[in-house]
């Protein structure tokens, strides 16, 4: 199936694509916030790419998104409130130490390369494209933050208390990644997007033993389920911050 | 104070399968897959590339010309008998020019040590055609590189990325006769 969906699929997708690309462009921005202050020169050169490279998939998700509802990237990044905002909390928590921000990296990539592994099957032919686009990408910044979790896991009881610390706020945020929203089920039915209670077990067959293999224990503690449109009061502040330019300027403002 | 700083690597970079490595400059990291990483993140953004090597920087010999003038006595050393024999990779400098370039490679040279591999190199005259400006002998074990499969993920997505020179930006942005103007140029 790779020509018209019919309306009740063509809400469930645009729906889904806002997800996805609403993830990318807040985790791009917390990355950001780096640029700068990461540890090493080159590091921040690093992160700064990445952070680069997380907002130019939303992009790519946004566009998809607009050729279905016609709404404007720019428009749906710069003048929507956090209420409409359908990213999961993990992402809009402040950066936090290097640790956070490179276990939440990990756990996304994590998340983002199971999903592409699958989502380049797609029923949906623009889908299982961009995701092909995206998921080389992916492999590196997988490689990247994984590099990163393991290193500082063994590294100093330092560096393991920090990264324990982040394993230890992060891990019920992770959760959220997986709750279907409600048209996931006939997306899923359609071959168009994947399957997420599949998708979370794939994602902790994978972390769970990687980040036990770093020492680090996981937490016994109640995951986050609760959908998309609930957020942190981080949201609201990050997006002031975000947003604030492109609200000033008169919209004739040529860039 | 002590050093806290993390050890340089040697970074070499090829564009494309058929030329040679390049010596493009350095990275800090704690270890070689980090430093293959931080290489390909400073200097593989936009440009083309398919391998990159890296070589902790206390393992690489350089070496310019001026200082082996100065210093004749560079050559001498004493060579343990059953030092074992191993692979040096050879770069070269012979021009002067500014360039991002430090020095190119230009052939491998079977010795014991550093310095053999250098003298190795003079005798043979095989890289000395045109004067050499610098030399960096770099032994084939202390490499770490990106495998074939890599190119994709590591440096594929760089090639189709715009680059745009700081200059691209200069001027009154917020002007559209401005920007108007720079798109007719562009066109």
């Amino acid at each position: 199936m790779t020509g018209q969906l019919d309306a009740q699929l063509q809400q469930a997708l645009a729906d889904r694509l806002l997800a996805l690309a609403d993830d990318e462009v807040i985790l791009g921005h917390r990355d950001a916030e780096w640029t700068g202050h990461a540890p090493i020169l080159e590091e921040d050169i690093a992160i700064a790419n990445l952070a680069q490279d997380e907002i130019g998939h939303a992009l790519i998700w946004y566009q998809l998104r607009e050729d279905l509802t016609g709404r404007d990237p720019d428009e749906t990044v710069y003048f929507r409130d956090a209420s409409a905002y359908r990213n999961v909390q993990m992402v809009e928590l402040p950066k936090g130490d290097w640790a956070f921000t490179m276990l939440r990296q990990y756990l996304f990539d994590v998340y983002e390369r199971l999903l592409l592994d699958r989502l380049v099957a797609s029923t949906h032919a623009p889908l299982a494209e961009a995701a092909a686009k995206i998921r080389r990408e992916e492999i590196y910044h997988y490689r990247h933050t994984s590099t990163w979790v393991e290193r500082l896991a063994l590294g100093t009881e330092e560096s393991h208390r920090r990264m324990q610390d982040g394993l230890d706020r992060l891990w019920p945020f992770a959760a959220q990644l997986f709750v279907a929203g409600p048209g996931d089920g006939a997306l899923a039915a359609a071959g168009i997007f994947p399957d997420l209670s599949e998708l979370q077990q794939a994602w902790e067959a994978t972390v769970r033993p990687f980040l036990e293999q770093a020492e680090l224990t996981i937490p016994q503690a109640e995951p986050l389920t609760v959908g998309r449109e609930r957020h942190t009061h981080w949201l609201p502040i990050l997006l002031g911050e975000m947003q604030v330019v492109a609200r000033v300027e008169t919209p004739e403002t040529a860039w | 104070m002590p050093d806290t700083e993390w050890p340089r690597y040697e970074v070499f970079k090829q564009d494309r399968p058929n030329r040679p490595h390049e010596a493009v400059g350095t990275v800090h990291a704690p270890d070689p897959e980090m430093a293959l990483l931080n290489a390909r993140d400073v200097f593989v953004r936009r440009p083309a590339c398919h391998s990159l090597w890296v070589a902790p920087q206390d393992q690489v010999l350089t070496m310019t010309a001026l200082e082996m003038e100065l210093n004749p006595a560079w050559a001498e050393e004493t060579v343990p008998e059953d030092a074992p024999v191993r692979t040096f990779h050879v770069f070269t400098r012979q021009h002067q020019r500014r360039t991002m370039v430090a020095a190119t490679h230009v052939g491998q040279i079977q010795a014991r040590t550093h310095r053999e591999a250098l003298r190795k190199a003079l005798e043979q005259g095989e890289f000395t055609d045109r004067p050499v400006y610098l030399w960096m002998i770099v032994p084939a074990d202390a490499i770490t590189g990106s495998r074939e499969e890599d190119v994709e993920s590591l440096f594929r997505p760089a090639e189709e990325k715009h680059y745009r020179d700081q200059s691209y930006y200069s001027g009154r942005v917020f002007d559209k006769k401005a920007l108007k103007r720079r798109e007719r140029e562009v066109a």
